[in-house]
């Protein structure tokens, strides 16, 4: 495991990428213990700058604090991107898994049903599908992880497809050891490699989808995110640029640090990529 | 003065690999017109050595120390532009793996001809002459088909012999030949083998062959060198090395060569344990829409299997032995046929109904780095079998370390991964998961042919002995007779899907019946003067 961490951290990229993602992070843990008021709180005029009293990050069109809805909003960015992402490695890993392992007609249906996802438009699928449920933090979530699982699944499909021609499964099969433990004490520990890295990358994107949600008014309208202060502020994005820039660089350096993360992990778990 | 003189070549390894130097003071001639041999085990630096001369060490690996003198220029010191050109030019190099040396997608004869070409200014039809004129010289047939094949659609009998004709298409003065048959049959071997030691005749080169295989040191060699650890520890004259080995490696090494003579007994009576009849295997290659010729891999294959009994499965490649392993313990499913296992016909048998019997069909497989799961600890990879029948956790881990301890490991290991171990350890490992069942049929699908010769050695007997304190059935897959000699009491032989004979060792090998089986042993190597 030190090794593994030592070439994790021997990057640059993935040393800033951990560190701006730990600092974040905290921000969003911590707020309701840094901050007096909550995000909802109008605690003066509207549209002020950054930098007047009291106001580090300026306030929105409402008077309201930007550096709490900020704070408040990265709880819920990254509560979507890690819920969401779960969920999609759930189903992408069950459905891959059995592909890849029983193989035939098993593979051939579920990739079926995996290519259905991937042709059609996915975020209009889930705007439909969140339009469907009623705009929450849940359908949110639900929405993400069916429009993300399918790559989880090709690439445990893929993974599975060549690790049950290894030896140490066909052992395990002639030892007795039903499908189900063959699958998820002998091949999946194998497999993790891959999933850890793809779950890193589809975290950041789940963020960008679900501000994009947010920006359409698809979000909860009961919570703060990032994606929903920007679309609560464009009328004044010319008029104070703080408004929907602010959150748009949290946005942007979450998914860049959490990309940063991916690509360490991919490295630093890819034997080949080692020197 | 020799063709190639090598003195106190040292070869560093990058920092944190298993030794500092992977070659030190190594020191030997190459004689022209002869053929020298460099003798040794995995990781004695053997392979290091041939890279050296050829000036291909990997990235990180250097030559520190020492001189290796081409026709009295030393190679070492020459600037990388001047090296480039004599590769290919003096200096020719084949590898084990021919189709790892081809490129995939490019055709034969393009292949043949750039190699020519990026050496000498002609044109590609007059490339393409000389190319075509090559492969024929290699005993190959319908060459002008061959130039428009691609390497997947050779044998690995051909891609071999294409690389030697692109090796030998500029005329170099050395050929350098890694382990050049270790990937081919035993029949092909021989060809490839005869086919080498005429072209050094015809065009008076001199050859540096590295091999594993003291067989090929008695058949190839003028003079031999034996290294262990980066040393050479013995050289000189092959008859005299072969004849009086003076180091006690050479001796250990020469003494674990299998002699390709039967040394159990009379196979043992008694009623057949399990019995296979009729049974036949098909492959449909191609996907639904293309109709795919059916391949025949196993075809109306039977034999019987008694208590005590080890019955070798010899073939080459493609015979179809892997393939019966695998339905016989229903890794595959047959298409016709029957297994009796104790009166009970497991060949069409429901996988459900089948689970409980898997316990009594254990087996070990050929190779030792992919067999073991990575991710598990040793213990729990040996418990895992008597874990799914239900046994309790405790009693399992007391019997797997008796257990390790009776195929020669210290009970210890259960708490180690299995990248600590080495390829026999390996194997024992994978033995012992195999026996902590209890099983009644033991099937060994080529156990050995992974390991070094000495190794090799090691784990036949730890078989033949678990076989005796068991009294196990024993079926015995390979692809070398002469492992199959040391093993076994029988000996089938397959060829195509086919039982071509059958029976017992002894008489197999002195009496052969059929022209495969004659043929077979005829070219295990150094049969005669091993």
């Amino acid at each position: 495991m030190s090794s593994f961490l030592r070439h994790f951290f021997s990057r640059p990229t993935a040393l800033f990428g951990f560190c701006i993602f730990a600092v974040i992070l905290v921000i969003a843990l911590a707020a309701p213990l840094i901050f007096s008021h909550g995000p909802f709180t109008i605690v003066g005029m509207p549209l002020l700058p950054p930098g007047a009293p009291g106001l580090v990050a300026g306030s929105d069109v409402l008077g309201r604090d930007m550096a709490i809805g900020l704070a408040y909003g990265a709880r819920i960015s990254l509560l979507v991107g890690v819920t969401s992402t779960l969920g999609a490695i759930g189903i992408g890993v069950l459905l891959g898994a059995v592909a890849g392992y029983y193989g035939g007609a098993v593979d051939d249906l579920l990739m079926r049903v995996t290519e259905f996802f991937q042709i059609i438009p996915t975020f209009v699928l889930l705007m439909v599908l969140v339009a469907f449920m009623e705009p929450s933090l849940a359908s949110a979530v639900i929405g993400i992880a069916l429009i993300s699982w399918p790559q989880v699944a090709r690439v445990v499909r893929g993974e599975f497809l060549s690790l049950r021609q290894r030896e140490f499964v066909q052992a395990a099969r002639v030892l007795g050891l039903s499908d189900a433990s063959i699958i998820f004490t002998q091949i999946l520990p194998n497999a993790l490699s891959p999933i850890v890295v793809i779950s890193s990358m589809m975290v950041g994107n789940a963020i960008l989808t679900e501000s994009a949600l947010s920006f359409l008014g698809l979000g909860d309208p009961n919570l703060l995110s990032w994606g929903s202060m920007i679309g609560g502020s464009r009328s004044a994005m010319w008029v104070a640029w703080w408004t929907t820039v602010l959150p748009g660089l949290c946005i942007m350096v979450t998914v860049l640090a959490l990309n940063f993360i991916g690509d360490g992990l991919n490295d630093a778990l890819n034997p080949r990529r080692r020197r | 003065m020799p063709l190639v003189r090598v003195q106190d070549l040292t070869v560093a390894l990058p920092p944190g690999a298993d030794r500092a130097k992977a070659v030190e003071d190594v020191s030997f001639e190459i004689a022209r017109n002869r053929i020298v041999c460099i003798v040794g085990e995995s990781g004695s630096g053997k392979s290091l050595t041939a890279h050296a001369v050829m000036g291909l060490l990997p990235r990180g690996v250097t030559a520190t120390a020492g001189s290796i003198l081409f026709d009295g220029v030393d190679l070492l010191k020459e600037p990388p532009e001047a090296l480039r050109r004599r590769r290919g030019r003096d200096i020719a190099m084949i590898f084990q793996d021919p189709m790892a040396a081809l490129n995939p997608v490019v055709a034969i004869g393009r292949q043949v001809t750039e190699q020519i070409r990026a050496h000498r200014a002609i044109s590609e039809s007059q490339a393409l002459k000389q190319a075509s004129e090559m492969l024929g010289q290699m005993g190959l047939k319908n060459v002008a088909g061959l130039l428009r094949a691609y390497p997947h659609q050779l044998s690995g009998g051909q891609r071999q012999r294409v690389m030697i004709a692109m090796a030998l298409s500029l005329s170099p003065r050395l050929l350098i030949a890694d382990e050049p048959t270790t990937a081919l049959d035993v029949t092909t071997q021989a060809q490839i083998l005869a086919l080498i030691k005429r072209i050094q005749t015809e065009r008076e080169m001199s050859v540096l062959l590295i091999t594993h295989d003291f067989g090929v040191v008695a058949d190839m060699a003028d003079t031999v060198a034996v290294m262990r650890h980066g040393r050479v520890v013995e050289s000189g004259d092959v008859k005299t090395v072969l004849g009086s080995p003076a180091h006690s490696y050479t001796r250990a090494l020469i003494a674990a060569v299998p002699k390709g003579e039967s040394r159990l007994g009379p196979p043992p009576q008694g009623l057949a344990l399990m019995k296979v009849e009729g049974l036949t295997k098909r492959f449909r290659r191609g996907g639904l829409l293309s109709r795919a010729p059916v391949v025949t891999a196993l075809d109306d294959v039977g034999l019987t299997l008694c208590r005590g009994e080890t019955l070798g499965i010899v073939g080459e490649s493609g015979s179809g032995k892997s393939t019966l392993a695998r339905c016989v313990i229903r890794l595959l499913d047959p298409d016709a046929g029957q297994v009796w296992l104790d009166g009970a016909d497991i060949a069409q048998m429901k996988e459900k109904n089948l689970r409980p019997l898997r316990r009594r069909i254990q087996m070990v497989f050929q190779d030792p780095f992919s067999s073991l799961n990575p991710r598990q600890r040793v213990g729990d990879i040996v418990i895992a079998g008597p874990r799914a029948l239900g046994e309790d956790e405790a009693r399992a881990r007391a019997r797997a370390a008796d257990m390790l301890r009776l195929v020669g490991l210290n009970p210890e290991t259960m708490n180690r991964f299995p990248h600590e171990f080495s390829g026999g350890q390996r194997q024992r490992i994978g033995l012992a998961r195999a026996l902590m069942l209890k099983p009644d049929v033991l099937i060994a699908d080529e156990p050995v042919s992974a390991l070094d010769v000495t190794v090799q050695a090691q784990v036949l007997k730890l078989l033949d002995d678990v076989r005796r304190q068991m009294n196990l059935a024993m079926l015995f897959i390979t692809h070398d007779m002469r492992v199959a000699a040391e093993i076994c009491h029988r000996v089938m032989v397959m060829r195509h899907g086919r039982v071509v004979e059958c029976g017992p060792t002894s008489e197999i090998f002195a009496n052969p019946a059929t022209d495969y089986t004659k043929a077979l042993l005829a070219a295990i190597p150094g049969r005669q003067a091993l």
